[in-house]
């Protein structure tokens, strides 16, 4: 039962993370976007991660993905849709993606464990929240401390890049 | 001094410079771009007191952080071509006004200055980093701090395609360093580098395939971060629109700090030889391809900027040559001598580039058509930077190749020294492009002698510090070796 519900969903991300690629239309590429991310949450979900799963829907499906809308209906993007296809972007394209789609396959396949059922992970005590809370601001903090600078330099860069007129 | 209060301090200085630039309204805006270097230089000195003992073994940050010889050294590496980048930053100011979207004298040049600092935090934080989330994180704010620098003169096209191009194969790049790391962290169960060299030895050899595919992704992430072929194609495009303090940066401490953190990850997998000999040979190949490639793509170019950038690939055969030869044992020296070497070299050639920029409004090759009737000692300045960025004899940069090729003789990479020794003779025309466009081309049609280009006072005195030390290096190399990890 687990096993097809994975199935399911993998094949539907990688089907509608596909379309965004080659929808034409912004709008369709974005909605295919968050539908890949939807499907994204369930696989989270099918491996207990369920305050992943969530917060993958409520952050990226939800909020970034809405403000993707807006700028795309904002700037309407139109020309987009009657842009030519060419042969040797295709070509090429195309041998990048089988070339690492083999390997991918070829890895997988001389992986013996790679067909195994991984063992279950102990469980710890209290709930999902708080251990990720804990496990961040305690064992991972320094990185969230650098992850903090990051935040402040895109920030000081939108409001450069995007303000109209510099003060 | 604990070591890691280094990059505090640095953040805090470019914290309050951010708030004065915010509340400070009617000083002038250099007072920030010298602020941001007194900030620098203070952390610089501060490097010397630091005492790694100083560090709690017991806290989480000991297993993300390291202060060893390695990373202190490029720690001030990173600081001293931080320091140049924001001298330059400063003289380079008013061609940055001019495609500023503002009415307002100074508007937008704070934040320019404040950047470099937060950038600079992060690549020290590089060189320290000891597991692959600190390497992410810390590479990423790198990262971010460069799209938004390159993209920086928005009026200007050029450099906004600069940010667009560089924004999207840069996160692709991120993309794929990801990626592998997550195979490397779901095979091995581990981030950091220490834990991943304990388990690579023990690790059953069936699952070894997958830690390598890992490896590879990683590799092909950090060959983006120092320019090696194939994947330069940002490179020359980035480097021409970028402007051209950021442009020095990018060439000099980004690609620096790739390279520790290519020896660092290398240095984790080479306890297992299935590992070792892939990399080494994965390495030599793409070296071969680098030198070849950024050498003959120099030779037709027209712009200044654009051939530093096919250049700047080709130094970064040189040193994935030395980092192929890393069994030979003096490959480490050959490559931090060659960075410190490449650092003064390439400041020098690209603060002349801004000076004569600022002055005559371009920076083609045939805007130095006649500069040493002009301007003979800037003109002598760029002589010697473009001389020993070629590798000619009794300039430092002869000495840089010289290590470099020694050390790939000593691995036996005899096929590699022979690539090598071409791309240089090519590199040989190319960079006296620039010396004929100086001393043997007349002027351009409607100029005088007598426009000089101004240079300041403080970008003269960097001009000069840099050419005695390319001059002292190529005669007397020894005391960078004292200070090398």
């Amino acid at each position: 039962m687990q096993l097809a519900i994975f199935w399911i969903f993998a094949f539907f991300m990688v089907f509608f993370g596909a379309l965004v690629v080659l929808l034409r239309n912004p709008v369709s590429s974005a909605m295919s976007l968050v539908l890949s991310f939807l499907f994204l949450a369930g696989l989270f979900m099918t491996l207990d991660a369920f305050f992943i799963g969530i917060i993958q829907v409520l952050v990226y499906a939800g909020a970034v993905m809405v403000l993707f809308l807006f700028i795309i209906m904002l700037l309407d993007l139109k020309s987009e849709k009657q842009r030519k296809l060419k042969v040797g972007a295709w070509l090429g394209g195309g041998a990048v993606l089988a070339g690492f789609v083999y390997t991918i396959l070829h890895v997988v396949g001389r992986m013996p464990g790679a067909e195994q059922a991984m063992p279950v992970l102990p469980g710890g005590v209290g709930s999902d929240v708080a251990r990720i809370g804990w496990v961040l601001f305690e064992r991972y903090n320094m990185p969230l401390q650098v992850v903090g600078v990051l935040l402040l330099v895109a920030t000081v860069g939108v409001v450069i890049l995007s303000r109209k007129e510099l003060k | 001094m604990n070591p890691i209060l280094l990059e505090t301090i640095l953040v805090c200085v470019g914290f309050l410079l951010l708030l004065a630039e915010a509340f400070a309204g009617g000083v002038r805006k250099s007072v920030f771009g010298y602020g941001a270097m007194v900030g620098v230089f203070g952390v610089f000195v501060l490097t010397f007191w630091i005492d790694a003992a100083a560090m709690n073994s017991e806290a989480a940050y000991s297993v993300y952080y390291s202060a060893d010889d390695l990373a202190v050294f490029f720690k001030r590496f990173v600081l001293l071509a931080t320091f140049c980048v924001l001298l330059m930053a400063v003289e380079f100011a008013p061609v940055l006004q001019k495609y500023l979207p503002s009415s307002a004298g100074g508007a937008g040049l704070g934040e320019f200055y404040c950047l470099p600092l937060f950038a600079c935090a992060g690549m020290m934080w590089l060189v320290s980093a000891t597991d692959f989330i600190m390497i992410f994180v810390s590479l990423e704010l790198v990262t971010v701090s460069f799209y938004v620098m390159v993209a920086y003169m928005r009026k200007n096209a050029l450099s906004l395609e600069a940010g667009v191009k560089y924004l999207i194969l840069g996160a692709l790049s991120t993309g794929v360093l990801v990626y592998g790391i997550a195979w490397i962290f779901g095979i091995l169960g581990t981030t950091n580098l220490v834990g991943i060299s304990q388990a690579v030895a023990v690790l059953p050899p069936e699952k070894s395939v997958g830690v390598l595919f890992g490896l590879g992704l990683v590799l092909i992430s950090l060959g983006f971060k120092v320019a090696a072929v194939p994947f330069q194609f940002w490179v020359p495009d980035v480097y021409q629109g970028a402007p051209t303090p950021v442009t020095a940066y990018l060439s000099v401490a980004s690609k620096a700090v790739g390279f520790v953190v290519l020896m660092r990850v290398m240095d984790a997998f080479f306890v297992a030889p299935y590992y070792g000999d892939r990399l080494l040979s994965t390495v030599a190949f793409l070296a071969g391809m680098t030198m070849l490639l950024g050498n003959l793509a120099a030779i037709p170019q027209t712009n200044f900027k654009r051939l530093l950038a096919y250049s700047s690939v080709a130094h970064a055969g040189y040193l994935l040559m030395a980092l192929a030869s890393v069994a030979s044992g003096g490959a480490g020296y050959a490559i931090a001598f060659y960075l410190v070497v490449y650092l003064i070299m390439t400041m020098l050639a690209f603060a002349v580039t801004i000076v004569v920029s600022k002055s005559l409004g371009g920076d083609n090759i045939s805007d130095f058509n006649g500069l040493s009737k002009r301007n003979p000692w800037l003109a002598l300045a760029m002589a010697i930077g473009v001389l020993s960025l070629a590798g000619l004899p009794f300039t430092a940069g002869f000495f840089g190749k010289f290590f470099v090729f020694v050390s790939a003789l000593d691995a036996g990479l005899y096929w590699l020294v022979g690539i090598g020794a071409f791309s240089v003779a090519c590199g040989f025309y190319y960079y006296l492009k620039v010396l004929r466009a100086m001393y043997w081309l007349p002027l351009s049609i409607g100029e005088s002698e007598n426009t000089r280009c101004s240079i300041s006072l403080p970008l003269g005195a960097l001009l000069v510090v840099l050419v005695v030390l390319t001059l002292a290096l190529g005669v007397f190399p020894s005391p960078v070796f004292a200070l090398m990890p």
